[in-house]
């Protein structure tokens, strides 16, 4: 059987990042968690592939132990498996040492078929995991796709550029980024797997267990630094006018006028 | 006549951009990142090369561009198997250049083949990688790279402990710039042995139905944002759009909320724009939202709250509900 592994992210809820304006770090307590909306595109690949050929889903996901909702909030939509890879060494990753932790716990799950990703998250947003991973695993990797098939022994995949849309051919086994846009419907969770999920927990991966190097892990690990964090300073520039909406629209279309967007 | 020099025989130690040639056309962020970039190659004493990968010089349509272009160097690599944009294969192209010519910085613009190769390469090499950076300065002899975070308008500076410092770069954070020196062009030549297979196999290409957003070249820009409400009002900006002559862009949440679509966001992860008039309706201007918009000529804010960061930066601000503002702004342009 094939095996599908799917890589998600909990991110914080927009809206409720804040940041501190003393030490100019991010206050977590005020933080709510959800999974990367743009992940639940690659669950629903995965699970749709599960219903056409056959499949293990495999989720995993790095953080700590309050990212474990959202693993079970996977399992309800139809995910098999569950794996949390937690330890302390791996805080303060960027996408380098995130990626190394990601392809470790991939190596350690294989032989697998596909292993799927969000395009991006939308709190770091580089979009750099899965492609850093792929290179990491020397894994064939594409971004951005919308579909994806088998023909005999062989992945087809739709991929979205700028330009426009590729049909791409694959021989091997592949990890693939999917497009936010790839799908019009995406299920919601079933009641019976949400009644199944109460009674089961992810397994935890910590860093002895994927045998991951120590400095390559987490802050160490990350040759990405933060130097500075600062405010960027706004200075009055320009007219603010008060006062009644009537008044406030001539003077609109006063400047309007002026900068000849509207002819007199 | 391009000269042809072997791999090995390239200058070293230099700094690297990618220019991205898809089907014979070179992206045009291509050319915006080399104006930071040649400043920074200036202070460091190192030369800027632009590296491009096609299937041969015939099928490049903007060699007049290239000609023009800021690069001190263009290389190029032409192989049949170039044509068509591979992931695996252009990252191992880009490692062997990397590995025998140790360039002190490699940078991409941020545009999905950029984001598809520069974190394999980086991945391979164990490099730090810093994503979709907007400003790049230097102090004490280090790139120091800056990009918007999270919070209203909060900036992150960033550096690489790794060499070659490598970055993608915001699409139109810069903009291009032409210089009288011709660069030098050359034709790398690889080694016998190399490889030119790939995992991956282009069946076939379908030009995207959807039309090229016009909003990043558009004279005129009214956009929307949380303070509209609604999707009922932020539909009227179409209406304005209409009699201005503009193109409608948003923030967003407002995206996200399905109010318009993303194709419209303005931002750092949407369009960048730089109209004659920029009208923003209910906006607070956030910096992941200005740093789509901020050379605007000319910009115009209506929100209720005066403190708004959009407020502060606008050339005219007009303290009001957007809505009402919107309205009576359509009654009396319609008349
Ligand atoms: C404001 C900001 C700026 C940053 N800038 C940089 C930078 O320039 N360079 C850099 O190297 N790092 C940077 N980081 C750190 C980076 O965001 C983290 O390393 C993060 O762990 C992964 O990157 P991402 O969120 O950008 O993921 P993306 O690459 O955007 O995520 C794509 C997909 O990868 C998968 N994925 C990502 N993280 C995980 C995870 N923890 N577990 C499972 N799957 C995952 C998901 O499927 C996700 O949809 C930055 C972080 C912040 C908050
Ligand atoms: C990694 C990352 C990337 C991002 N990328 C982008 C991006 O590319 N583009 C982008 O836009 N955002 C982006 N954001 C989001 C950004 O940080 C802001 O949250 C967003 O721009 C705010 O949108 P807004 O101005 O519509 O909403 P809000 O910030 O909620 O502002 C609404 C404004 O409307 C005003 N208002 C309220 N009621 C009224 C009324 N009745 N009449 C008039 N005014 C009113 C309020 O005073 C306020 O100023 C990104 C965020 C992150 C973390």
């Amino acid at each position: 059987m094939e095996k599908i592994i799917v890589c998600i992210k909990g991110v914080p809820k927009p809206g409720t990042v804040k940041v501190d304006p003393e030490t100019h770090t991010l206050k977590r307590e005020s933080m709510e968690l959800i999974l990367n909306p743009n992940d639940r595109p690659a669950l629903e690949m995965a699970i749709r592939l599960k219903e056409k050929y056959g499949a293990e889903i495999t989720v995993i996901s790095m953080g700590p132990s309050n990212i474990i909702p959202l693993l079970k909030q996977a399992y309800a939509l139809g995910i098999d498996q569950m794996i949390l890879l937690s330890d302390r060494a791996f805080a303060g990753a960027d996408t380098l040492a995130t990626s190394y932790v990601l392809a470790r716990a991939i190596e350690k799950l294989s032989p697998f078929s596909i292993v799927l990703m969000g395009l991006k998250s939308i709190d770091g947003e580089t979009a750099q995991v899965p492609s850093e991973t792929a290179g990491l695993l020397g894994l064939p990797s594409l971004i951005n796709i919308k579909e994806l098939k088998k023909e005999d022994d062989k992945w087809i995949a739709i991929r979205e550029n700028e330009y426009g849309e590729e049909e791409i051919e694959v021989e091997s086994s592949l990890l693939a980024s999917v497009s936010p846009q790839a799908f019009d419907y995406l299920r919601p969770p079933s009641l019976k797997r949400l009644i199944e999920v109460k009674e089961k927990e992810p397994l935890i991966w910590t860093a002895s267990d994927i045998q991951a190097e120590p400095e390559k892990l987490g802050l160490k690990g990350s040759p990405t630094q933060v130097v500075d964090v600062f405010e960027k300073k706004l200075e009055m520039k320009g007219t603010i006018l008060e006062g009644e909406p009537q008044e406030l629209v001539e003077k609109f279309i006063e400047v309007l006028k002026e900068k000849e967007i509207i002819k007199i | 006549m391009i000269e042809k020099i072997k791999l090995e025989d390239l200058k070293k130690e230099n700094i690297l951009a990618f220019g991205e040639i898809y089907q014979g056309k070179l992206h045009p962020s291509s050319l915006e990142i080399l104006t930071p970039l040649k400043e920074i190659a200036e202070k460091l004493d190192k030369s800027l090369i632009l590296v491009c990968l096609a299937d041969s010089l015939e099928s490049i349509h903007d060699l007049e561009s290239l000609k023009k272009s800021l690069a001190d160097e263009v290389w190029f690599i032409f192989h049949s198997k170039l044509r068509d944009f591979k992931d695996d294969l252009y990252a191992r192209v880009f490692i062997e250049i990397i590995k025998s010519t140790n360039p002190y910085g490699v940078f991409f613009p941020a545009t999905l083949i950029g984001v598809s190769i520069a974190p394999r390469i980086a991945g391979v090499l164990n490099l730090g990688l810093c994503a979709h950076v907007n400003a790049l300065e230097i102090e004490n002899n280090q790139i120091i790279m800056a990009r918007p975070t999270y919070g209203e308008n909060i900036i992150a500076k960033l550096t690489s402990k790794t060499i070659p410092v490598m970055a993608t770069i915001s699409i139109g954070a810069f903009s291009p710039k032409t210089s009288e020196k011709t660069p030098v062009f050359k034709e790398v030549i690889f080694p016998e042995n190399f490889s030119w297979e790939s995992a991956l196999k282009v069946r076939s290409f379908r030009s995207s139905k959807k039309k090229p957003s016009r909003l990043s070249t558009a004279k005129v820009v009214v956009a929307g944002g949380r303070g509209l409400k609604n999707k009922e009002n932020f539909q009227k900006l179409f209406e304005l759009a209409e009699i201005l002559k503009a193109e409608v862009g948003a923030t967003r949440p407002v995206c996200y909320e399905g109010w318009v679509e993303e194709e419209r966001m303005i931002g750092v992860s949407g369009v960048t724009v730089k109209p004659k008039v920029y009208i923003g309706f209910g906006i607070s201007g956030a910096l992941q939202h200005t740093a789509g918009m901020e050379n605007s000529e000319f910009i115009i804010a209506i929100n209720t709250d005066k403190e708004a960061p959009l407020v502060k930066m606008a050339h005219l601000s007009l303290i009001g509900d957007a809505k009402k503002i919107l309205d009576l702004l359509l009654k009396k342009l319609k008349r």
